[in-house]
């Protein structure tokens, strides 16, 4: 019987998606937290009120909740980040980052379909919300859903590399 | 005595050079107002020795302009403005969208000019919907004016002084690269914040408590 390949398509399509996904978490939850392009640095407590500006905008949520999300989304971002690339409990981690990916896409549709003229906040950059922030965060929103399904199917299988060969 | 005149400039000048170096280390500042060019004085409120500045990039025909000045930018006026902590900076950015957003901002820049920007500003976004209709800015401006200061605000905004002021706010829209209104720029501790949209009062008075720290 033939074994698998340790990277067979599913299994490449799971490690591009930890890789950007992980990559684009980390990066968003650092550039919120620490404002990057600003010379010099602002301290973090201005960084997060200046994002909660961003999160207020949307009007979804009423002030405590802006707040609320303002002060823990960037370190769950990154967390999140992490552990999609450290791939510990991997399912788990997908399921959430798909969740999260998801409820952007759907607060960015509202928002663009509703003709908001709102900045996207997504990388702590003044980007307006514009039909191109819709197809990119569309398109993460897939490779999150499709690498969740994979990392599911790839579960049931025994691991290429554990797997007994019979002769 | 000239040696000692002598000795006595050169220690104050000393003490005036060690503390402009140490000046921003203690928080002490000459205020961001400094930073910011091309303000016309008559389009701001509030102390240019503020630790914060804001600069409000707004056409009086946006909707969301409207709510921006109506339900936050008042609030911020009343408590932050008049207290010294922010110094207020009014920018005209009409669009070519809207028919009648340059002819009021032209009345609003001459109102600002005899010292009635603010009630000219609230008349203005007040009865948007009426104006945007007819046309009548002239009228709305009236309303809240002294027949004089209304013929100072008519002269002005025939003499096309106004204009050239509204086009350096344009010009000055296109440096930060604002492409949308209301736009809002704030300046503190030689930082630039640029943030499109409108803001609701409770969250932007988090915001300004932590720059003002």
């Amino acid at each position: 019987m033939m074994q698998s390949s340790p990277l067979n398509f599913r299994r490449t399509i799971i490690w591009i998606g930890r890789l950007v996904l992980g990559g684009i978490f980390i990066y968003a939850g650092y550039a919120k937290i620490f404002l990057p392009i600003m010379h010099p640095r602002p301290p973090v407590g201005v960084a997060l009120a200046f994002f909660a500006l961003q999160v207020g905008s949307y009007q979804i949520l009423p002030p405590w909740g802006v707040n609320f999300v303002a002060h823990t989304l960037p370190f769950a971002e990154v967390a999140l980040g992490l552990l999609l690339i450290i791939g510990w409990r991997l399912r788990i981690w997908a399921v959430l980052s798909t969740l999260l990916i998801l409820g952007f896409f759907a607060a960015v549709i509202r928002s663009y379909a509703a003709g908001m003229q709102i900045n996207c906040g997504c990388f702590a950059t003044p980007e307006p919300l514009t039909i191109a922030t819709v197809l990119r965060d569309g398109a993460l929103a897939a490779l999150a859903v499709v690498m969740t399904v994979f990392t599911f199917i790839e579960a049931r299988k025994p691991h290429p590399w554990s797997a007994t060969q019979s002769t | 005595m000239h040696r000692l005149r002598r000795v006595d400039s050169f220690v104050l000048s000393g003490l005036v050079a060690l503390a402009l170096l140490f000046a921003p280390a203690f928080g002490v500042s000459a205020g961001q107002s400094a930073a910011v060019p091309d303000i016309d004085p008559h389009a701001a409120v509030g102390s240019k020795n503020a630790p914060i500045v804001m600069e409000v990039f707004s056409d009086f025909q946006c909707p969301a302009c409207k709510t921006l000045f109506v339900t936050t930018n008042r609030q911020v006026m009343d408590n932050y403005v008049s207290t010294g902590k922010v110094y207020l900076i009014h920018r005209d950015f009409p669009l070519p969208m809207h028919a009648h957003s340059q002819v009021a901002a032209q009345y609003s820049r001459a109102a600002a000019h005899v010292g009635k920007l603010e009630p000219v500003e609230q008349a203005l976004f007040d009865n948007q919907e009426k104006w945007e209709q007819n046309g009548d800015v002239d009228g709305t401006v009236a309303a809240v004016l002294t027949p004089a200061e209304m013929t100072k605000v008519r002269a002005l905004v025939k003499s096309g002084t106004p204009n050239a002021l509204i086009q350096k706010d344009l010009a000055l829209g296109k440096f930060y690269n604002v492409n949308q209104t209301p736009t809002t720029v704030f300046h503190a501790k030689g930082q630039t914040f640029p943030y499109s949209g409108v803001m609701s009062y409770e969250i932007l008075r988090n915001f300004l408590d932590q720059l003002g720290k």
